[in-house]
């Protein structure tokens, strides 16, 4: 009698991580994010395509924690996103801080799988600025 | 005397950026002159210098890797305007103490003598104007800084 | 130019221990678009660096290069360096005050306080060991990429360390173009070691040179959760240009201050 063959252990699910790396100077300078701004995610294994430009496509499914964080091209510069504006049937992202710190991130956990590609703004806050720049092309999540 | 007086201007290009301004701590400029200079590491530094001496202007960014350059220095006269500049040559090139965007402006040396008919004892305003990357708000101008002519050294 | 310049490394490390090099999984920077570097964000950027030279030949601009290596998907680098050490020792004290308590409390809770012991070994986290060249602390426990402390090590998903520059070789260090050096800095963003190189740029044209990096795999060993380095490489160019210095006041040689003769009013 064949032996039932053993279960490989599951393979963890990670999360998806999209970082944006934004050059600060150049956003202040001309207060917009077009031309300054760098989307990378960690899904390209499974079909995420635009790594690099400002119309990234992170391939997602339900059920997927997402996590967004940014990354200043001038390692002295500040920069921090101020919100994601996304379809909240898809998911609604929520800022929370690394325990113990005050560098925050924003996470959320996709709700349905979406034929067509769901398109986001992210707004960040820029060196000492109040007011936030926002995305000018558009990353999109896909299903 | 001296032979060399360096001016250095020192910029916190994301905070003059944020702000929109130089001053609020953003800029601060400070010379190595031998004679009293006012206001050192402010934005209204007065530099006290000697005719035939030569003076030259620097400028620093304060995190050393946000870009900065000096974009023009131009005298002001007693109503604070830009003194009457050079008609312009006849090719369109632009008048002396300016670049053109798009020129190396990090090919620029700012050093001049300073001539024996400047009046001592009045301080000369310049306008000192830094570009900081590219885009409209890239451009930054201030009108407070100033030559002296402390008079002939013996 | 006295501005620095700055190239960041950003390396998609998840992806390069799957695939075992790092073509397509790393993404190279630099702060000198505004003076023409392309490539931007890809793999193959080719960093411009703007020479200048006074009229006697000696260079005129102190060019400064400074690398700067990242995780994509990790805990970023402006989390404070020493975080690791401080949650490791965060969850040591949770389960210190945990153990008291159960110590104290009444005899006779015997299978209950099993179950407790149980569930503060977990969420103890798991230790591990440290080959990082810069000498992780016997303290470091393994951080899940929101830095929360990992209780399983084998089934969760964890932050990576970020990856080192072990050597910067080939072509323009070669030809006497970069002198590359790795320096001890107490900038916590970079963990304290940095490369740094400066350039001559008296013989201007485009020259490759390649970047050893070190990442690290989490990996089992006689039940002891360690940290394995593997060692990748990844190319990359920089082209110099070299133009005259020249007055700015004349664009040509050094005159007098353009400061007309004013007659102030009394």
């Amino acid at each position: 009698m064949a032996t039932k063959p053993r279960q490989p252990a599951p393979v963890p699910k990670r999360p998806v991580s999209i970082t944006a790396v934004v050059d600060c100077v150049g956003a202040l300078a001309s207060r917009s994010m077009q031309g300054n701004l760098y989307l990378y995610d960690t899904n390209r294994a499974a079909g995420s395509t635009g790594l690099g430009t400002e119309e990234l496509r992170t391939k997602v499914h339900r059920g997927d924690q997402l996590l967004w964080n940014v990354l200043a091209l001038e390692c002295e510069a500040y920069v921090g996103i101020a919100g994601i504006e996304i379809d909240p049937e898809f998911c609604e992202p929520e800022r929370k801080v690394y325990p113990g710190t005050d560098v925050a991130y924003w996470t959320a956990t996709v709700k349905k799988d979406s034929a067509e590609p769901v398109p986001y703004r992210i707004s960040f806050l820029l060196g000492t600025r109040a007011e936030a720049v926002t995305t000018t092309l558009t990353p999109a999540l896909i299903g | 005397m001296k032979p060399k007086v360096n001016i250095v201007v020192l910029v916190d290009v994301i905070g003059a950026l944020s702000d929109d301004t130089l001053h609020n701590g953003n800029l601060s400029i400070v010379d190595d002159s031998a004679l009293r200079s006012t206001g050192q590491g402010t934005t209204e530094l007065c530099t006290v210098v000697s005719p035939g001496q030569v003076v030259g202007w620097s400028v620093l960014a304060v995190d050393l890797q946000t870009p900065v350059e000096i974009r023009s220095i131009t005298f002001l006269d007693p109503e604070g305007r830009p003194a009457a500049a050079e008609p312009p040559a006849a090719d369109g090139a632009p008048p002396a103490g300016e670049s053109s965007a798009g020129e190396q402006l990090d090919l620029d040396d700012w050093t001049a003598v300073v001539p024996p008919w400047m009046t001592p004892g009045v301080p000369y305003r310049y306008r000192l104007e830094l570009r900081m990357h590219e885009g409209p708000h890239s451009l930054f101008e201030l009108d407070t800084p100033a030559l002296l002519c402390g008079g002939p050294q013996n | 130019m006295t501005q620095q310049l700055a190239i960041i490394v950003l390396v998609d490390v998840g992806n390069a221990l799957a695939s075992r090099t790092l073509d397509d999984n790393v993404y190279l920077f630099d702060n000198m678009k505004l003076h023409g570097s392309e490539g931007e964000g890809t793999g193959d950027l080719v960093t411009v660096l703007n020479g200048s030279y006074w009229n006697d030949g000696s260079q005129g601009t102190e060019l400064v290069l400074n690398w700067l290596p990242y995780s994509l998907g990790s805990i970023p680098p402006t989390v404070p360096r020493g975080y690791q050490v401080q949650r490791a020792r965060q969850s040591d004290q949770q389960a210190l005050r945990e153990l008291a308590e159960l110590g104290s409390a009444p005899a006779g809770t015997g299978a209950g306080s099993a179950a407790e012991l149980s569930r503060i070994r977990r969420n103890v986290g798991t230790p591990v060991s440290s080959t990082l060249r810069a000498g992780g602390p016997a303290g470091r426990k393994v951080l899940d990429v929101t830095g929360q402390i990992v209780t399983d090590a084998g089934a969760s998903v964890h932050s990576v360390p970020a990856p080192i520059i072990t050597d910067i070789v080939g072509e323009a260090v070669d030809q006497k173009i970069m002198y590359p050096a790795e320096y001890g800095s107490p900038d916590l963003v970079t963990d304290g070691w940095y490369w740094s190189a400066t350039v001559d740029s008296s013989r201007p044209g485009t020259y490759s040179y390649t970047m050893d990096i070190q990442i690290h795999d989490l990996v089992e060993r006689d039940g002891a959760w360690v940290w394995q380095p593997v060692n990748l490489s990844c190319e990359s160019r920089i082209k110099v240009t070299s133009g005259p210095k020249r007055n700015g006041f004349t664009k040509a040689g050094m005159g007098p201050l353009p400061v007309a003769p004013v007659t102030f009013p009394l």
